[in-house]
C-alpha cells in the first residue's frame, strides 16, 4: 500500500468549502485537514456551521463551492465510494425504534456493504465497543437516551470505516454517559480518523488532538488545544478587582512589560466605583509583581488579585467575540502550525 | 449489479420486518380481512348475491317455460368480487404507503440511507417490493376463500381468467403504492401523505369519467390514463398489453419521482 511511503496521510482534506442556503451563507471558505488516526474537534456555537460542514463531508449535502476529500476521494464526485469509507452519526441518531439493537446493526452493515461472512463479527465487535452486548435483543424504542446514542455510534462504526464523522456525540447525555462516550471516541482514534463537532468546550480539550474553531461559518483557528491557549490568550493571566478610573487603569496596565491583553469583565457583588479587569500575560512572562506595584503607584485601590490559567473557553470567547481584531494574526499562526 | 440487488434486499427485508411489529399493520390486516370477507359472502349468498339471483332466474325460466341463457356464475362472482376489492384498495393503500418515506424523514433515518453506499432508486425499489409483499400477503386468505367457493362450480372456473384478474389486482395496487410512495417522500407528515394519496387515487380512478365529459380525441387520450378502466379490462379476462404497459408506467414513474424527490431534498434549506 502506498500510504506507508508517506509519514503522515491526510485522511480528510477540506478546501475552501462554502455552502449557501439560498442567499444566506452557512459556511464560507472553510479549510482544514485531518490526519490519519487523529481526532479533530469542530468547535462552535449553535448555528456556526458545524452541522452543515459535517453533512457536506458525509455526502448528504452538496457544497456550493470548494472541495472536500476523504481518503483521496471527492465526497461529491465519488459519493458512493466515499459513503462506504465513512461512518456518520447525525445530530439525532438515525434509529428504527421497532428494531432490536442487533437487528438494526445488521441492517446497517448490509447497506454499508459489509460482506455477509463478516457481518456477525463486525456487528458483535461494534456492540462490544459501545457496551451494548447486554442490550442486543432489546427493541430500540425501549432504550434510554444514553443507550440510543451508543447505538447511534455503533451504527457509525459497524462497517469499520477509516473516517468517522460524529455530530454532537455527547449531546443530551448525563455526565457519566458523557465520560463513557468520550472514552469510546478516544479508543477509536489511531485506527480511525475522527471528526466530531461540539459546543461543549471541555470536550475538545479532553478528547481531541486538534481543534478547528468555527464562527459564523468561518474557521477562525485550527491548532492543538494547548497551542491555541498559548497563542491566543498568552496562556495565563490575572483577574483584578480595583477601584478608580477603569480606562486609566487599562492604560497603566498596558504599559507594563509582559502584559498582553487587558479587558473589563463583569463581576457580581462589586462595590460602587469598582471594576473587574482581566489581564493576560504574554507567553513566559510573569508581570504580577509589576502590576501590583504600578496600580499602587498610580493610586488605585486593589481589592483582589487572582492568578488564572486561560482555558479553551477564553480562546473561544476571544475568537468569536473579538474576531475582527484577532482573526488575521491567529489564522496566520494557525497556518504556520500546519506547515 | 450484485451489490445493488443486495441493497434492495436489505431495504426490502427491513421494510417487511417493520410490518410484523407494527400495530397499524395488524389493524389494517384485520379490517381488510373483515371487509373483504363480508363482500365475498354478500356477493355470493347475500340477498342481492349471485346465487339467489341465478336460482330466481332459473325458477322464473321454468315457470314460463323459456330456456334461460346460461350464466357463467364463477366468472361473474370473481368479477363482482374483485371490483369491490378495487374500491377497498382506495382506502387501504394510502394507509400502507403513507409511512414509507414520511416516517424515515421524521425519524432522521433518511439521513442514514442518504449517507450509505446505496442509491435512491434502490431504496425506493426495496420499499415498494416490501409494501407490495405485505399487500399480497393480505390477499392470500381471500384466495383460499375464493378457491373454496369456486371448488364446487360447474362449469369450473377458467384458471386463466382467475390468474389474470388477480394479477390485475396486484398490478393496480403496485401502481397506486408506487405513486403513494412518491407522495410520502414529499412530506414528514404521514396523515398528509395518506390524504394526498387518497385524493390522487380517486382522481386516477375517475379520470375516465372526466375524459368522457371532455369527449373527442383529447378525452380519449386522457381516458387512457384511467386505472379503473384498465383494471376492468383485465377483470374481463382480457390480457391487454397496453393495460400492462400503463400499470408498469405508473410503477416506474412512482419510483423515478421518489428517487428524484429524495435527491432534491438535499438541495433544500435545512
Amino acid at each position: 500500500m502506498i500510504w506507508y511511503l508517506k509519514s503522515v496521510e491526510q485522511m480528510i482534506e477540506v478546501e475552501h468549502l462554502s455552502k449557501m442556503y439560498g442567499s444566506t451563507p452557512a459556511i464560507t471558505d472553510v479549510t482544514f485537514n485531518v490526519e490519519q488516526g487523529e481526532i479533530l474537534g469542530l468547535l462552535g456555537s449553535n448555528g456556526a456551521g458545524k452541522t452543515t460542514t459535517m453533512r457536506i463531508l458525509a455526502g448528504y449535502l452538496p457544497a456550493t463551492n470548494g472541495t472536500a476529500r476523504i481518503a483521496n476521494l471527492d465526497v461529491h464526485e465519488d459519493s458512493l465510494s466515499v459513503r462506504q469509507k465513512i461512518g456518520y452519526l447525525p445530530e439525532t441518531p438515525p434509529l428504527y425504534p421497532e428494531m432490536t439493537v442487533e437487528g438494526f446493526l445488521f441492517f446497517v452493515a448490509r447497506i454499508k456493504g459489509v460482506p455477509a461472512g463478516d457481518r456477525k463479527t463486525k456487528v458483535t465487535a461494534a456492540m462490544e465497543r459501545c457496551n451494548l452486548l447486554d442490550k442486543r435483543h432489546v427493541i430500540i424504542r425501549k432504550l434510554s437516551k444514553g443507550y440510543r446514542q451508543r447505538v447511534g455510534i455503533a451504527q457509525a462504526i459497524v462497517h469499520d470505516p477509516p473516517a468517522i464523522i460524529l455530530d454532537e456525540p455527547t449531546v443530551g447525555l448525563d455526565p457519566r454517559q458523557i465520560i463513557e462516550v468520550r472514552n469510546l471516541i478516544k479508543s477509536l482514534a489511531g485506527t480511525h480518523t475522527i471528526i466530531l463537532s461540539t459546543h461543549i468546550l471541555p470536550e475538545v480539550s479532553m478528547t481531541c488532538n486538534r481543534v478547528a474553531i468555527i464562527n459564523k461559518g468561518k474557521v477562525v483557528a485550527t491548532s492543538t488545544p494547548e497551542n491555541l491557549i498559548t497563542q491566543v490568550t498568552g496562556g495565563s493571566g490575572y483577574i483584578l478587582e480595583i477601584e478608580g478610573d477603569v480606562n486609566l487603569a487599562k492604560q497603566v496596565l498596558q504599559n507594563i512589560p509582559g502584559v498582553g491583553l487587558v479587558e473589563s469583565i463583569p463581576s457580581v457583588g462589586m462595590r460602587v466605583g469598582g471594576a473587574c479587569l482581566r489581564v493576560i500575560s504574554q507567553t513566559g512572562e510573569e508581570p504580577g509583581a509589576n502590576i501590583a506595584s504600578a496600580l499602587m503607584r498610580t493610586g488605585f485601590n486593589l481589592y483582589e488579585m487572582r492568578r488564572v490559567n486561560a482555558t479553551l473557553e477564553d480562546v473561544f470567547l476571544q475568537l468569536t467575540t473579538t474576531e475582527e481584531h484577532l482573526e488575521p494574526e491567529v489564522q496566520q499562526e494557525a497556518k504556520e502550525e500546519e506547515n | 449489479m450484485g451489490v445493488v440487488i443486495a441493497n434492495i434486499i436489505a431495504i426490502y427485508r427491513r421494510e417487511l420486518q417493520s410490518y410484523f411489529v407494527s400495530p397499524l399493520a395488524y389493524a389494517i390486516a384485520g379490517v381488510f380481512w373483515l371487509l373483504s370477507g363480508l363482500f365475498l359472502v354478500l356477493i355470493l349468498i347475500g340477498p342481492e348475491g349471485i346465487l339467489p339471483k341465478v336460482a330466481e332466474l332459473d325458477v322464473q325460466g321454468q315457470q314460463l317455460g323459456i330456456p334461460v341463457p346460461p350464466i357463467d356464475v364463477p366468472y361473474e362472482f370473481i368479477r363482482a368480487f374483485l371490483d369491490r376489492m378495487g374500491w377497498l384498495l382506495l382506502f387501504v393503500l394510502p394507509i400502507l404507503s403513507m409511512g414509507l418515506y414520511a416516517e424515515e424523514r421524521k425519524r432522521g433515518t433518511l439521513e442514514l440511507l442518504a449517507t450509505s453506499p446505496i442509491t435512491n432508486w434502490a431504496v425506493a425499489v426495496g420499499k415498494l417490493l416490501g409494501v407490495l409483499t405485505f399487500f399480497t400477503t393480505l390477499l392470500l386468505p381471500m384466495l383460499v376463500f375464493e378457491a373454496i367457493a369456486l371448488s364446487g362450480a360447474t362449469p369450473p372456473m377458467s384458471p386463466q381468467i382467475f390468474l389474470v384478474a388477480h394479477l390485475a389486482l396486484i398490478l393496480l395496487a403496485a401502481a397506486i403504492l408506487s405513486l403513494g410512495m412518491f407522495i410520502s417522500s414529499l412530506t414528514e407528515s404521514t396523515i398528509l401523505s395518506a390524504v394526498l394519496t387518497f385524493a390522487v387515487i380517486l382522481f386516477l380512478l375517475f379520470i375516465d369519467l372526466i375524459a368522457k365529459g371532455i369527449g373527442g380525441s383529447v378525452g380519449e387520450a386522457i381516458g387512457y390514463f384511467s386505472l379503473l378502466k384498465h383494471y376492468n379490462t383485465f377483470l374481463q379476462g382480457i390480457f391487454d398489453t397496453s393495460s400492462l404497459v400503463l400499470f408498469a408506467s405508473y410503477i416506474i414513474l412512482g419510483i423515478f419521482l421518489t428517487a428524484q424527490s429524495i435527491d432534491a431534498l438535499r438541495f433544500q434549506r435545512h
